[in-house]
């Protein structure tokens, strides 16, 4: 089906990434003016990307990989990709920069682009807005400013419409994980919520016109294409799945407010009670005494502030939670257009 | 020799013959040569009669005899190890040398000692050839003797000055501890042969002169403990114990008794010096004889006691011949025996041997039965003092040797019931043989018993119980249960409330867990009038175990005042119960006695005990039926997967590295014999059936529900397992058969579960063990189908728009009333959303169990609820606003939520339904 996509889009995007790439690109669009507006993709990266996760992910599993390409203007050229070699416990000393070099310079000796420009990742039902994530993600556009995530959806691609997205950290993200100050004040000042974690690049995916032409010959020469993934109404699976995910987030991000909210209590309780009535009370006695008064300001002083917990955690899962959301509400949008379809055909043929 | 006296003479192999010992002599290695050999009591003079004098002197000369040798073969590194013992072993004789002055040996070996070293010293090329070790050794070795010589300075110049008479000293003192080896010494030693001869006649001189004038003087005591000595040997005791007690009046001459003879000896020795050594040996035998004459002849002056045996020496002789033998005279017998208890180096063995001839004594003599109570008690307190380590068990001799001994006791008490015997009668006041008054005996039978049980149970935890052995023992239990039976008769006459509550504890402990299979009979077969055969009414006469454990239970819990008492007596009432199935007896007992409640409290054993009778309890419901409470009652053991620990049954392997020696010992005393287990494999099986017959049902009703609890980790964890293989043969194990079996039932097919329950395996292992194997099994089979038919329809109900009951019943090999009430039973717990058509006998579903998706949906909206309420909380405090306004429109927030439930729609549903 991917192929299929390629034959039928060598300048299109894919039918799912466009829509969210059309809106959520314009949103962010205005939100920062990031070096890259626009990423363009090669076939055989996404063949490759689609053929690593085929031979080595399965399941909960990830698989990652290096892009490689060029900055043309405001444009993103991704030319290539590599994967990176799955872990085992046995080789604990397998040194990944070392490794990463390697293939690089290697690519470069037969003439290939080189520019390191970002890094892909598969996905398992769209839970990819982690830590993990927006660590690596932030090294890298530390690095290499134009670099972009990849995410492939496996899954989704597998029903019948290819998933891929680029994301990048927005500007305002970027300075927030400089500072490396998580603290609710700190992204209070940021002015940061979930909503301006990421921003969504959108994608065109190219191909050479020899491949097309390849394409179109292959297309006509090939019997019934085997296009009903994209009908088929089993899918109560999938939105299960989906469902189960989102209440796990659910159930943490009730923990994570139940924390703060213990701490919001403590710190009031500190700021409030008892050491501050006394004090007046005592500066009270020692007004009618005819004495100064005592200082106030020494009071942080006395208390340590109670740890405030660190919010970003809870963004992100507010981050994750959308992502779910975005992809139960397109599921079942797509799901009950099918239904109607379904019901329509029925109708027709009694 | 005296190497065997310093590593301590308590052993037994040491009282072997002299030949023996003498194999196991030569310590040092360089002794090729066999030694003469020596006759028997010249050694046992020797050994009996020590001084403190003579062990330190002793040990010296072993020293500094292996420092010779050393000096020979050079090696210098042992010279100085021993030279450092030396010098420690001369601290220790400090007190002995300042009373008698520095021992001239050892200024002699400090001497040669250091002229050797300068020798080898001087010797540069010797020292060339020494290896590293011994020229290092050297240097030390000298550096210190230089040292240490300056102390004896004054000495050791007297001794070069004059070393002959030295040498002779050295040479006597080699001779007494040694015959043997004092004439390698002569071959061996630096000093020539010739000196040695001379100094050799030169003997009886000087100082020894002195030890035979002494011996004049205590010719008369030292016959006496040579006397002691004699029989010692003959009752095969190396130990010095009787020598003690005789020898209290003659310690004095004790200290010279060693020197005495064998002075006489060197005497004799140096006469002989110069005949071959086989001529010596027979005038030792020709001596040897003239002195038993002697004895003999002396003997006349004692009194021997043969007690029909006619082996004379292997009787020691109690009492002086012509002695009256009165009370006075044997009770002071007795206390010199008795004082001897506990001593170290006591001969138990002896003692009791001692003791038992005093009662023949003293049976022979017609003292009265007061003494030989009094004796009695005495040598069953040496037979039990007979081990001194609390781990060990007595021998079968010893045990059965007791139990004699206690059955006569008991005789005699029976016999006479003018005797008082009791610990607080005071010795002083004690009555033994004034007929006119009651007869007062200090001693408590009781202590005696309940040690005797204890004996037992240690006796049974020791004997490997997969041997014959454990059977051979195990019959002597009918012997214990009799004597405590006989003291419980004896005390319930005499002893007071607490004694008579302990002895009848005691009972219980032997009674509780027996299966009384005569009752059982009894119960079974109703007495059918006088057809009863003779052998019948014999059996019958016995009492009901169940009346008997009633019967003194109730005094115990009326009488007791300590609490640990009651507590066994309820535990073990309760096990009985159980036992015999009287479920609800056993659990009214065990709610009323509040023990599940304090028992953490108990100590170690008691909780045992309440463990064994939890087990027992869950068994005993299980038989009835009751799963439930089974499984209740056994959870808390099975969890733990400790249950052999928890039931005193084994130790576990895994924490063997956590418990040192000391703990490892005090848990292995715990342990609960062998005959007393209850079966683990019978346990666990009875559990996880249980177990599967809640735990099934259960999850099938609860299979999308997010929030259930397990019933049981146990049995989930060994469905993993099960689930966990990669290839599922038939089952073998018990747990592999429950598993299998769980699985059946969890697809309502009962027909499979049953045959995985109950089986040839199953009824081999676990099953048959059941007094009542087939009420148990029937009672199961219909267990299995009921839980069966509920799993079906929990698991099958969303299939279904309605279901006959007939096919149910048909299904399951149900009467259809059956059906009918679980059904009804299902409905009415909610468990089931359905209605009973009544006419037609059909159930007919509501088809109100959402489907996954809704269900998930409807988790997804419990959770989001309790996020906004979180979440709103965290807005009160920025608001600053507590409860009031946003608080209360929660609260009927969270009562709306209900409708979501499953309740709201069944109350609808049912509505309509009817």
């Amino acid at each position: 089906m991917a192929s299929r996509k390629e034959g039928t889009g060598s300048t299109a995007t894919s039918s799912s990434s466009t829509a969210g790439a059309a809106g959520k690109g314009k949103g962010k669009g205005g939100s920062g003016d990031s070096a890259v507006k626009q990423v363009q993709i090669d076939g055989l990266v996404v063949l490759k990307i689609i053929k690593h996760y085929q031979e080595e992910g399965q399941g909960t599993e990830v698989v990652q990989g290096v892009l490689l390409g060029l900055v043309v203007e405001d444009r993103l050229e991704i030319t290539n990709c590599f994967p990176f070699p799955q872990h085992t416990e046995d080789d604990a000393d397998f040194d990944e920069v070392q490794y990463q070099m390697e293939m690089m310079r290697s690519l470069r000796h037969v003439n290939i682009d080189h520019l390191h420009v970002g890094w892909y990742q598969s996905t398992y039902y769209g839970s990819f807005v982690t830590r993990a994530l927006l660590d690596s993600q932030f090294s890298y556009q530390h690095a290499i400013e134009e670099s972009v995530v990849l995410i492939y959806d496996p899954i989704k691609t597998a029903q019948g419409s290819l998933s891929l997205k680029a994301y990048r950290l927005t500007p305002k993200l970027m300075e927030v994980c400089k500072e490396k100050d998580f603290s609710p004040e700190a992204l209070k000042k940021a002015n940061i919520t979930f909503e301006y974690m990421f921003e969504e690049v959108p994608i065109v995916i190219k191909n050479s016109h020899l491949i097309n032409v390849l394409m179109w010959e292959l297309e006509k020469k090939s019997a019934v294409a085997d296009k009903h993934e994209l009908l088929s109404l089993a899918s109560s699976n999938h939105l299960g799945k989906n469902l189960q995910l989102l209440m796990d987030r659910v159930d943490e991000m009730s923990q994570d407010i139940v924390k703060y909210n213990t701490y919001m209590r403590n710190t009031s309780k500190q700021q409030q009670q008892k050491h501050q009535q006394r004090r007046q009370q005592e500066n009270m006695q020692r007004q009618s005494r005819g004495e100064p008064p005592l200082p106030e300001e020494d009071l942080s002083k006395l208390f340590k502030p109670p740890q405030p917990p660190a919010r970003m955690d809870s963004l992100l899962i507010a981050g994750q939670i959308n992502t779910y959301c975005q992809n139960i509400k397109e599921f079942t949008a797509q799901n009950l257009g099918k239904l109607f379809m379904a019901q329509a055909l029925q109708e027709y043929n009694n | 020799m005296s190497r065997f006296f310093t590593t301590g003479s308590d052993s037994e192999s040491e009282s072997s013959l002299s030949g023996e010992e003498l194999v196991t002599k030569p310590v040092g290695g360089n002794y090729g040569k066999q030694p003469l050999l020596l006759s028997e009591d010249e050694e046992d003079t020797k050994r009996v009669v020590r001084s403190a004098k003579d062990k330190r002197f002793e040990e010296l000369t072993n020293l500094i005899r292996t420092i010779r040798n050393a000096m020979k073969i050079r090696d210098v590194t042992k010279c100085l190890e021993e030279f450092e013992l030396l010098g420690k072993a001369y601290g220790k004789a400090k007190s002995i040398v300042d009373k008698e002055g520095v021992p001239r040996f050892y200024i002699r070996i400090l001497a040669d000692l250091e002229d050797y070293l300068n020798e080898l010293w001087e010797d540069k090329e010797g020292k060339k050839k020494m290896n590293k070790n011994n020229a290092k050794a050297l240097s030390t070795l000298r550096q210190k003797i230089r040292k240490y010589n300056r102390d004896f300075e004054s000495h050791i110049t007297s001794y070069k000055q004059n070393p002959e008479q030295s040498a002779d000293e050295d040479a006597e003192k080699n001779e007494e501890d040694s015959e043997g080896s004092s004439d390698e010494d002569e071959d061996e030693d630096g000093v020539s042969a010739a000196t040695f001869l001379k100094k050799k006649s030169e003997a009886p001189s000087g100082e020894s002169r002195k030890f035979l004038k002494k011996m004049d003087d205590e010719d008369e005591d030292s016959e006496d403990s040579e006397d002691d000595e004699d029989w010692d040997t003959g009752s095969t005791s190396s130990d010095s114990d009787s020598e003690e007690e005789e020898g209290k009046q003659t310690a004095l001459a004790s200290r010279f008794l060693k020197k005495a003879p064998t002075t006489d000896e060197d005497k004799k020795a140096a006469e002989k010096k110069r005949e071959d050594k086989a001529k010596k040996k027979h005038d030792r035998k020709s001596k040897r004889l003239d002195e038993e004459e002697e004895e003999d002849n002396e003997g006349g002056e004692w009194e021997r006691v043969r007690g029909g045996v006619p082996l004379v020496k292997e009787k020691p002789k109690m009492f002086a011949k012509g002695t009256e033998i009165t009370h006075a005279v044997v009770i002071k017998k007795l206390n010199e025996i008795l004082q001897a208890r506990g001593k170290k180096g006591t001969d138990r063995a002896a003692q009791i041997e001692l003791l038992q001839l005093l009662v023949q004594i003293a049976a022979e003599n017609n003292l009265g039965e007061g003494v030989i109570v009094k004796i009695k008690f005495n040598i069953i307190a040496s037979l039990y003092d007979y081990n001194p380590n609390l781990a060990t068990y007595m021998k079968p001799e010893m045990w059965g040797k007791c139990l004699d001994c206690i059955n006569e006791l008991m005789d005699i008490l029976f016999a006479n019931p003018n005797i008082f015997v009791g610990e607080n009668i005071l010795e002083e006041s004690e009555n033994l043989h004034n007929a006119d008054q009651p007869l007062r005996v200090r001693g408590c039978i009781l202590t005696l018993v309940e040690r005797m049980d204890e004996e037992f149970t240690k006796i049974m935890q020791n004997t490997d119980p997969h041997s014959q052995e454990y059977v051979e023992h195990l019959k002597d239990e009918a012997q214990v249960c009799a004597i405590i039976e006989r003291v419980q008769r004896y005390l319930e006459e005499k002893g007071t409330t607490e004694e008579v509550c302990r002895i009848y504890l005691l009972r219980i402990l032997h009674t509780y867990y027996k299966f009384d299979y005569k009752a059982h009979q009894r119960q079974l077969t109703p007495p059918e009038g006088s057809s009863k055969s003779e052998q019948d009414q014999a059996e019958n006469e016995g009492e009901d175990s169940a009346v008997l454990m009633e019967r003194l239970c109730k005094y115990i819990y009326a009488k007791d005042r300590t609490d640990r008492i009651r507590t066994c007596a309820i535990l073990c009432h309760i096990y009985h119960h159980a036992l015999h199935s009287r479920w609800y007896q056993a659990r009214d007992l065990m709610l009323m006695s509040h023990l599940q409640d304090n028992i953490q409290h108990a100590d170690p054993p008691v909780q045992i005990l309440y463990n064994r009778t939890m087990v027992q309890l869950g068994i005993c419901a299980f038989r009835q039926g009751l799963t439930k409470d089974a499984h209740n009652a056994l959870l808390d053991i099975q969890s733990s997967g400790r249950a052999k620990e928890l039931l005193g049954q084994g130790l576990l392997l895994r924490s063997l590295q956590e418990r040192n020696q000391e703990q490892e010992k005090v848990e292995r005393r715990r342990q609960v014999p062998f005959h007393l287990h209850i079966n683990l494999e019978l346990l666990e099986c009875v559990y996880l059936v249980s177990a599967m017959l809640l735990e099934i049902p259960y999850m099938a009703a609860h299979e999308s529900d997010a929030r259930r609890r397990m019933i049981s980790k146990q049995f989930h964890h060994q469905l993993r397992v099960g689930e966990r293989q990669p290839l599922l043969g038939p089952p073998e194990s018990m747990r592999e058969h429950v598993v299998a079996a769980s699985k059946a039932m969890k697809m309502g097919d009962w027909k499979t579960c049953h045959s995985f329950i109950i089986n040839e395996k199953m009824n081999g292992k676990v099953w048959d063990l059941f007094p009542e194997a087939d009420k148990v099994r029937t009672m199961l089979v219909r267990k299995i189908q009921e839980e069966s038919l509920r799993t079906y329809l929990f698991t099958y109900s969303s299939v279904y728009d309605s279901i006959s009951m007939e096919t149910l019943s048909d299904m399951f090999e149900l009467d259809l009333p059956t059906v009918h009430s679980i059904i009804s039973k299902m409905i009415i717990n909610e468990e089931l959303m359905a209605s009973l058509d009544q006419p037609t006998q059909t159930v007919v579903m509501h088809r109100t169990e959402p489907t996954a998706q809704q269900n998930l949906a409807l988790q997804l909206a419990e959770k989001l609820g309790s996020l906004v309420e979180n979440n709103e909380r965290v807005f009160d405090h920025k608001q600053g606003t507590y409860g009031g306004y946003f608080r209360d429109q929660k609260d009927g927030y969270r009562k709306n939520e209900g409708y979501m439930r499953r309740g709201g729609y069944r109350q609808q549903q049912s509505q309509t339904a009817y």
